[in-house]
């Protein structure tokens, strides 16, 4: 017989079983799945060998090499221009209130409910070839744009656009653990403006700037939609190119390769990530 | 903060700066797909549309594939919530509110899949799906759709079941109130509306899912957004893709209304770890 605790506890699993044996099966699995079948080739005997050929192609085909380059070069640009457009806008919503202010909140979390496809759309329609901005420079009497859209820049553009609301969102959440006690002491002993961001702000908020900073990573480095619409066809980011390779080169073990590599290289954003939203979760 | 507003307030040029620059920033290209829905002939180099009409919102409305990528992207939202409610409630209840072997560990599984870029997670679920024949079915998306909504519809409804007070609950047991009884008159109805709003977060965010369903489902199953794709890619008549624009804005719009109050407070950032 179970004791009451323990039946109790008994129905807590079955309520709990459905959900988590689909993350097992859905997201764990294929994770493990994915190292296994890169890294294991059955052989024609049918007993299984160690092959890390799929790596050894990547590692030496330049065309790979120069979209992990690509990858590499968007995520960093993006994740330093979404520092400098939303620490300000964060800042400024920390300490302002308002009208004025819930605008610019109300514009700031906007990008949240455009979706990536509208979004790459309406990108084109105004920095495209003759797009708004073309006609605006042309009607200024001015030369035309050199678009961005199909450049490196247009997925950087559009990326930065869509990672905002989250970047504000975190940064001021971090922000709103700073004590305002602590600020106006740092103005009464003198400190200016850059002073108090410096020295009282910034070091407060430097956990929420590296979580802030791991969660746009981590939707960079494998984004889709955006470098598919917006950028160059070659070369590509890692998300077009591994669609690339699984849909139109028919080569699943490629492009499970390519994701093994994305993995690789964003692990220590994700785990950074995950700890935080543990520990927050913990509280 | 209300002895600031006593004083007489400086001007708030960083506020007014950071409204102009959003404003052309974010509303302008919006604005721009609004305009081109509605118009007939924009010409460069002219600044403004050259004659208005709803001479393309006749024509995308009369494409049969338009009808059929919006019935199916409405199907595929409506199993996919349905499905992970019926899945994700009963398990935030019992994250909520029992005590089992393994609990935290368990809850925080939820958390594996975002400590991947999740594109690369996305391929890893398609080569297994590739060896299961689900590649451009229509399950084969909704499961892959279903992976994105699991740890949404359990961590937002978990913080709802928890803010619920438990004196009530255990009163309404002291006069003799069963537990499912409890349950249903007492925990649902004050829970209900962060549910709610959990439930239309998850439908809008699979109405707009675009990488699973493009990775997944093409070319057999076009949702409303991969139908977007084509229209990008091919450029046929710029119209078509501004009045879809459109007519996919509408249901984000009613999300964004209803979200406010979920989204408003600190809760959601912190769920994302802030």
């Amino acid at each position: 017989m179970l004791g009451k605790a323990s039946a109790r506890g008994l129905v807590g699993l079955l309520l709990v079983a459905l959900p988590v044996s689909l993350v097992g099966w859905l997201v764990i699995w294929p994770i493990i799945s994915a190292v296994q079948r890169t890294v294991w080739r059955a052989s024609p005997d049918g007993a299984g060998h160690f092959d890390l050929s799929s790596y050894v192609f990547f590692f030496s085909d330049a065309y790979s090499l120069n979209n992990l380059s690509l990858t590499l070069w968007t995520t960093s640009v993006c994740a330093a221009l979404l520092l400098v457009v939303s620490l300000p806008i964060a800042l400024y919503l920390r300490f302002a209130r308002g009208r004025l202010a819930s605008y610019v909140q109300a514009l700031a979390i906007l990008p949240m409910f455009v979706p990536s496809v509208i979004l790459a759309y309406a990108l084109i329609r105004v920095l495209g070839p003759n797009g708004l901005i073309d006609l605006l420079l042309n009607a200024a009497g001015l030369p035309k744009l050199r678009t961005p859209y199909l450049t490196p820049w247009g997925p950087v553009i559009g990326l930065v656009w869509d990672n905002i609301p989250l970047t504000v969102l975190i940064l001021l959440s971090g922000l709103g653990a700073v004590g305002n006690s602590a600020i106006e002491a740092a103005r009464d002993v003198g400190a200016n403006r850059r002073q108090r961001l410096w020295h009282i702000i910034l070091p407060q908020i430097t956990t929420s700037i590296l979580v802030a900073l791991s969660f746009a990573v981590l939707g960079i480095f494998s984004a889709f939609t955006l470098p598919y619409l917006l950028g160059p066809a070659s070369p590509e980011m890692m998300g077009p190119y591994m669609q690339r390779t699984f849909r139109d080169l028919n080569d699943p073990v490629g492009a499970v390769t390519q994701a093994v590599v994305t993995f690789g290289f964003c692990i220590v954003f994700g785990l950074f990530y995950v700890r935080s939203v543990a520990r927050n979760q913990g509280k | 903060m209300t002895h600031r507003t006593t004083r007489p307030q400086p001007l708030d040029v960083p506020g007014i700066l950071l409204a102009l620059a959003l404003s052309i920033v974010i509303v302008l290209p919006l604005l721009v797909v609004g305009v081109w829905a509605f118009t007939e002939i924009w010409r460069y180099p002219h600044v403004f549309p050259q004659q208005f009409g709803l001479r393309f919102w006749a024509q995308t409305l009369g494409r049969p594939d338009v009808w059929h990528a919006l019935r199916l992207s409405l199907t595929l939202a409506t199993v996919v919530t349905l499905a992970s409610a019926i899945i994700c409630l009963p398990a935030a209840y019992a994250f909520a509110r029992m005590r089992f072997p393994g609990r935290d560990i368990l809850f925080f599984s939820f958390l594996a899949g975002h400590a991947f870029p999740r594109f690369g997670l996305l391929m890893a679920i398609a080569a297994i799906f590739l060896q299961l024949d689900l590649i451009g079915t229509f399950w084969g998306v909704a499961l892959i759709q279903l992976v994105n909504t699991l740890m949404f519809m359990i961590w937002i409804p978990v913080a709802a079941f928890q803010t619920v007070d438990r004196r009530m609950e255990e009163a309404a047991r002291d006069v003799g109130a069963g537990p499912f009884r409890v349950f249903r008159s007492i925990t649902l109805p004050q829970a209900a509306s962060t549910i709610a709003a959990a439930l239309l977060l998850t439908f809008v965010g699979t109405f707009y899912e675009t990488e699973g369903a493009w990775l997944i489902g093409a070319p057999g199953i076009r949702t409303m957004p991969v139908l977007m794709i084509s229209f990008i890619n091919n450029q046929m008549v710029i119209q078509f893709g501004a009045v879809l624009s459109v007519m996919l804005w509408v249901p984000s719009f009613i999300a964004l209304m209803f979200a406010r109050k979920v989204i408003g407070g600190n809760a959601f950032a912190k769920g994302f770890g802030g």
